[in-house]
This record gives structure tokens, C-alpha cells and sequence, in this order.
């Protein structure tokens, strides 16, 4: 499947340019001219050049309370409902963290590099009924988000949406959804509250965002060999191919995104300084499997700031100590370990991972029409 | 001379009540070479009938007697076709067509029959015959040219404020009243119609603006986009909407 840095770089050669020019420039004019004394963004990145992250309603606010309407009352009574309220704005979710902390590397951005598209744009992508983003757009601009740009689908699969703004990372409540996002090559993951508030606030002048290694960054390759012969033939096979790359996870583009970004403040002197830091959590050792996704990485071309080998540890109390905004992990067993512990946790719904929990192969359930 | 004709193999509509909706019968027929034939052969943008027809289908399954339906004018806009009035009602009547009234002017009287029509859509390909309709005070909507291809059996009607036709202020928010009291016939899921707000430039607040001025019109909108001016092309061609009505960029009301 292709992925979407893939798509960027083919769509950027046959857009049709002077349409498009026009469409941006009149975007431009509009912000210019708009009188107001709240600071808004002078321009938008066109999605051909931002790295693009679309969020869920369910993810950017906590509409859990909502959400049981939907489900006891139906469609109709819920509408009402956030009708009704749509002046009250809606409480932080789950990506609101990862969304802020976005912001604040645009800032930074925009201070090195004033004319560049190359920043953070954050879509609101919800199939939602109309009606009810009414609330959404008071409750964005309660928190004074820089979300400009949204689909409100009223029902309809946002896959062909995602696709349009050239989706870099999908984060959404739905796992179909996500599931759906993942098979058509487009990042994603679903995400899940954490379940005990963090001891300590997470970081407001720098992203960290955390990664699990074996599909998630990588291919599940590796991880077969581990669910179908065990851990020692697991590690014969990564000594004896060291130097052979994994083959590319569904997270591997957002990686290669997050990097471009942070090169930009390395050029201007700024690496001790950058906004923007990624760590590798993976429960492989360091000693035994570790070597063969360093190299991979490099191979690649691609840069992680901290790599942490757990060797089969559990995960929560480092990601206590990391504190991400977001960590991406393919199993829900890892999952739930975080969330226990504070981490907003993110699951890819990828891969061997799917058909396991804790070691045994579950049943998978019909599939939901 | 315009001249309207009844179309007696179809049921008239309610006068008062009905939504007056005129398509040009280029939409409807091709051209075909003037061999004397009488059927025309039929343009596959007919499908935008044959989606009119299923939301008065749907509405009169939820009341046999329901008066606000769709009421589908053909209009010829050209003296050529304007001949064809004979074999334009045998092509209708030979598909079965749910027009109830042709309409044959040319050029220079089309824009006033649809007055006479009392016509309070007018659809069409052309962006000079919707101006010259528009100057008359007839709310014009543009069909979109995918309308031919698209595999919706929804009704898909956008408004974005695409300043290509000039809206005219008094009818834009009588229309909405009676196209929201139309859509609240039917539940929010399940719909034969559906309308969406798309704002091309703006940003969350003319997007905001724009939901709550169509709501306060009687149009509770079922999809909402905010391009913030990202390229319009990848999304238009993920919503699929049949036609796209023009809203001033204050709004419906002035």
C-alpha cells in the first residue's frame, strides 16, 4: 500500500497549481484582512507541504457522557443534546495534549522559518452530524486551537477525506475506522484516555512522542517469528540478519515527517533546543534484537532521540518517566499497561499483534457490518 | 413566444406548496442529428431526475398526501431545441420522465418564462444562462458535472459561497426554509437528501456564521467542510454534491 509521504511527493508534480494557488491565496487574503485582536495564523499551509494530523471529535474532547446519549437515545436525541448545549464548550480529550504540544512546535517554527508551509496542520476529521459542530467550533475556539480546517461528514466514511488532505496521521476513537485508515496505507491509530492522571503535567514547550518498534515503526515480520516459534528462534533470526532492514510499519512515514521537522531547527542551531523529541520503546533487549533496528533506522535515514531496550519489561513505568503526549504501541496488552500508568496511549491495530492477547491467540469476532 | 405545456401522463403538483425546480432539457436530452426521428436519446446527467423523482417517491411514502414535493420543469433555453417541443414531450413521456410541465423558450425569454413558472430552482451547466436567471431574481444552481457519474442515490445539495453566481437575497432564504422543512420529513440517517455547507476560504468562523444563518433560514445542514483554502478538486471529488448553491459571503440574509 502507499504510503503518504509517497502520495505528497507524486501529488505535488500534477496539481493542478493555478486553482490551487487561487484557492490558498484567497485563504490568505481572508486572514489578512480579518479584524480581530486574537492572533491568527497569517497563512495555512497548503496540505501538499504540512504534515498533516486529523483528529477525531472523541479524541480532541471528552464526549464520553455524549457519546451514551447516542448510544441509549439515538441519533436524533443526541443532536439535540449537543444543539441544546453547544455554548458550553466540551472538556479536554485525549489528543488534546498532542494537539497543543503540535502548536507549540509550529510557533517555533514559524519564528525560524516565517514564510514556510512546512508546519503542523491540524484537521478536525468526524463524521459527526453538522449540527453538532456548532459546539465543536465554540469549544476550539474556547481553548483558542489552531484548527481551521474540518470535515464534518454527517454519517459518511471520512477515508476519502483523509486522503484529500493528504493525511499524515489519523487518530480516532473508532477502530474500524483506524483499521480502515491503516489498509489504505494513511498512519493511524485509536486512542484511549489514560486512565490515572499523570503525577507530573507533560511538557509545554516540547513534543514527545513515543513509538513501540515491531509493527508500528516496522513490519510484523520479526514479531510472526516470535508468536509462531518462540522467543530463542526470535532471536537466532535477528543476530542472523542483522543487517538485513526490517520492512516499513504503518507508522514509519509519521516518524519520517516528525524528522524532517526537527532537522529544520538543527539548521538553524537549534538541536539542543528542538520542540520536538521521539523515543523507540520496544520490548526487544538490547544485547540480542536491539542492533538489527538501529541499523534499520539508519538505513532508512531516519533519526530517534532515545532508544529504550525493555527486554521484555513492562513498559508503563518507563513511559511514567518518558511522559509523551502520545505512544503508539500495535498490542493491547502494552496499552493497557501505559494507561494504567498515565501514558495517553495509542493503539495500531496492525498486524500478528491483532490475532494475540497476553500470548494466546484470540477469537476474532465477526466482523461488524 | 414561450409556451408551457402540461405533461398529462403525470400527476400535477400542489401549486402552492410545491418546489418549483427547472432543468433545461439539454441536461435531460442529447442533441442528436435532426433525422426526423422522434425519440431523443436520453443525456446520462438524467440521473439528477431520476433523484428528484426518489426523494418524492420517499416522501410520499411517509404521506401519501403530501403537497411539498418536487415540481420538475423542462426548459429549452435556445431556439434550435425550442423546435423539438414535439419530440421532446414524446422522448419525456416515452421514458417516463416526472416532469410535469415543459417550458419551450429560446434565448431571449427563457430567463422571464422561468419567472412566469414561478420556477424557485433553476438548474443548469451554463454559468451565463444561471447569471441571466440569477438578474431576473431566480435562485440558479450550478450542476455539477460529475452529476453523471455519481453512484449516490442521495440527493446532494452544497452551498458554498463560490461567488460565481450572485445570490439573489430575497429568494436564497425562502428556498432554505422550504428545502429544511422538506429534509425534516426524513430521520438524520437514511435521508434521499442531503444538504452540505462547504466554506472555500474562510476559516472555523465564517463556517460557524454560515451553519447558524442557513439554521436560523430553516436549514439544519447534515455535512459541514471548512477548506480554509485548501485545493477545493480532492475534496469536491470525495463529496459528490448534484448541484451547488451560491451563498453570499455575509450569509443568506443581507
Amino acid at each position: 500500500s502507499i504510503k503518504m509521504s509517497e502520495i505528497k511527493l507524486s501529488e505535488a508534480a500534477s496539481t493542478d497549481d493555478s486553482a490551487e494557488e487561487t484557492d490558498w491565496a484567497a485563504a490568505k487574503a481572508f486572514f489578512d484582512n480579518l479584524k480581530t485582536n486574537k492572533p491568527r495564523p497569517v497563512s495555512l499551509p497548503k496540505p501538499r507541504y504540512a504534515v498533516t494530523i486529523a483528529v477525531s471529535s472523541r479524541t480532541l474532547f471528552n464526549m464520553v457522557a455524549e457519546r451514551k446519549i447516542y448510544e441509549d437515545e439515538g441519533l436524533e436525541k443526541y443532536v439535540a443534546y449537543q444543539q441544546e448545549h453547544e455554548s458550553e464548550p466540551l472538556k479536554p480529550g485525549a489528543a488534546f495534549p498532542f494537539v497543543k504540544a503540535l502548536m507549540t512546535v509550529n510557533a517555533r517554527l514559524r519564528e525560524l522559518y516565517p514564510d514556510s508551509e512546512e508546519l503542523f496542520d491540524i484537521v478536525l476529521m468526524t463524521n459527526n452530524h453538522a449540527q453538532v459542530g456548532v459546539r465543536l467550533i465554540n469549544s476550539i475556539n474556547h481553548y483558542d486551537l489552531t484548527i481551521e480546517r474540518f470535515c464534518m461528514t454527517g454519517g459518511k466514511s471520512p477515508i476519502g477525506y483523509l486522503k484529500a488532505y493528504m493525511t499524515n496521521l489519523y487518530l480516532s476513537k473508532d477502530a474500524e475506522k483506524v483499521t480502515e485508515a491503516i489498509e489504505e496505507g494513511i498512519a493511524a491509530a485509536t486512542m484511549f484516555m489514560p486512565e490515572t492522571e499523570a503525577e507530573t503535567k507533560l511538557s509545554d514547550t516540547q513534543l514527545r512522542v513515543a513509538f513501540d518498534g515491531d509493527a508500528v515503526l516496522f513490519s510484523d515480520e520479526s514479531e510472526i517469528i516470535v508468536k509462531k516459534h518462540g522467543l530463542d528462534s526470535f532471536f537466532e533470526h535477528e543476530k542472523e540478519f542483522e543487517n538485513k532492514p526490517l520492512a516499513q510499519g504503518p507508522l514509519k512515514c509519521f516518524l519520517e515527517a516528525l524528522g524532517k521537522l526537527q532537522r529544520k531547527f538543527y539548521e538553524k542551531n537549534e538541536r539542543m533546543n528542538c520542540p520536538i523529541r521521539t523515543f523507540l520503546v520496544t520490548a526487544r533487549s538490547a544485547a540480542s534484537s536491539g542492533a538489527r533496528v538501529l541499523k534499520t533506522l539508519r538505513s532508512w535515514g531516519l533519526e530517534i532521540d532515545e532508544a529504550l531496550f525493555l527486554a521484555g519489561a513492562p513498559k508503563g513505568p518507563l513511559l511514567q518517566k518518558i511522559k509523551p503526549h502520545i505512544f503508539f504501541d500495535d498490542q493491547m496488552f502494552h496499552i493497557e499497561g501505559a494507561k494504567e500508568l498515565g501514558t495517553i496511549s495509542a493503539h495500531v491495530p496492525y498486524g500478528i499483534g491483532q490475532k494475540y492477547h497476553k500470548g494466546k491467540l484470540i477469537e476474532q469476532p465477526e466482523k461488524k457490518k | 413566444m414561450a409556451s408551457t405545456v402540461q405533461n398529462t401522463d403525470v400527476k400535477q403538483k400542489d401549486a402552492d406548496r410545491a418546489v418549483v425546480v427547472a432543468v433545461t432539457s439539454r441536461e435531460v436530452f442529447k442533441s442528436g442529428p435532426d433525422d426526423g426521428g422522434e425519440i431523443l436519446e436520453i443525456d446520462e446527467s438524467h440521473l439528477l431526475l431520476k433523484l428528484l423523482h426518489r426523494v418524492n417517491e420517499r416522501l410520499e411514502e411517509e404521506n401519501p398526501e403530501e403537497p411539498l414535493l418536487f415540481d420538475v420543469i423542462l426548459i429549452t433555453t435556445d431556439s434550435q431545441r425550442q423546435q423539438q417541443s414535439s419530440r421532446i414531450i414524446s422522448s419525456t413521456k416515452h421514458y417516463g420522465l416526472e416532469i410535469s410541465r415543459f417550458c419551450f423558450a429560446s434565448e431571449d425569454d427563457f430567463a422571464e418564462s422561468l419567472q412566469t413558472n414561478n420556477v424557485q430552482l433553476f438548474l443548469t451547466t451554463d454559468r451565463n444562462e444561471a447569471s441571466q436567471a440569477a438578474q431576473k431574481g431566480v435562485l440558479s444552481a450550478l450542476l455539477d458535472q460529475r452529476v453523471a457519474i455519481s453512484t449516490s442515490d442521495q440527493l446532494r445539495v452544497m452551498f458554498c459561497e463560490d461567488a460565481v453566481i450572485q445570490p439573489d437575497s430575497g429568494h436564497t432564504p425562502s428556498f432554505a426554509a422550504q428545502m429544511g422543512e422538506m429534509r425534516r420529513r426524513f430521520r438524520l440517517s437514511d435521508s434521499p437528501l442531503s444538504f452540505i455547507l462547504v466554506t472555500l476560504h474562510g476559516g472555523r468562523d465564517r463556517c460557524a456564521d454560515s451553519l447558524l444563518t442557513l439554521r436560523s433560514s430553516g436549514l439544519s445542514v447534515d455535512e459541514a467542510y471548512c477548506l480554509a483554502g485548501a485545493p477545493r478538486g480532492p475534496i469536491l471529488s470525495v463529496l459528490q454534491p448534484h448541484f451547488m448553491i451560491s451563498i453570499s459571503s455575509s450569509g443568506l440574509e443581507k
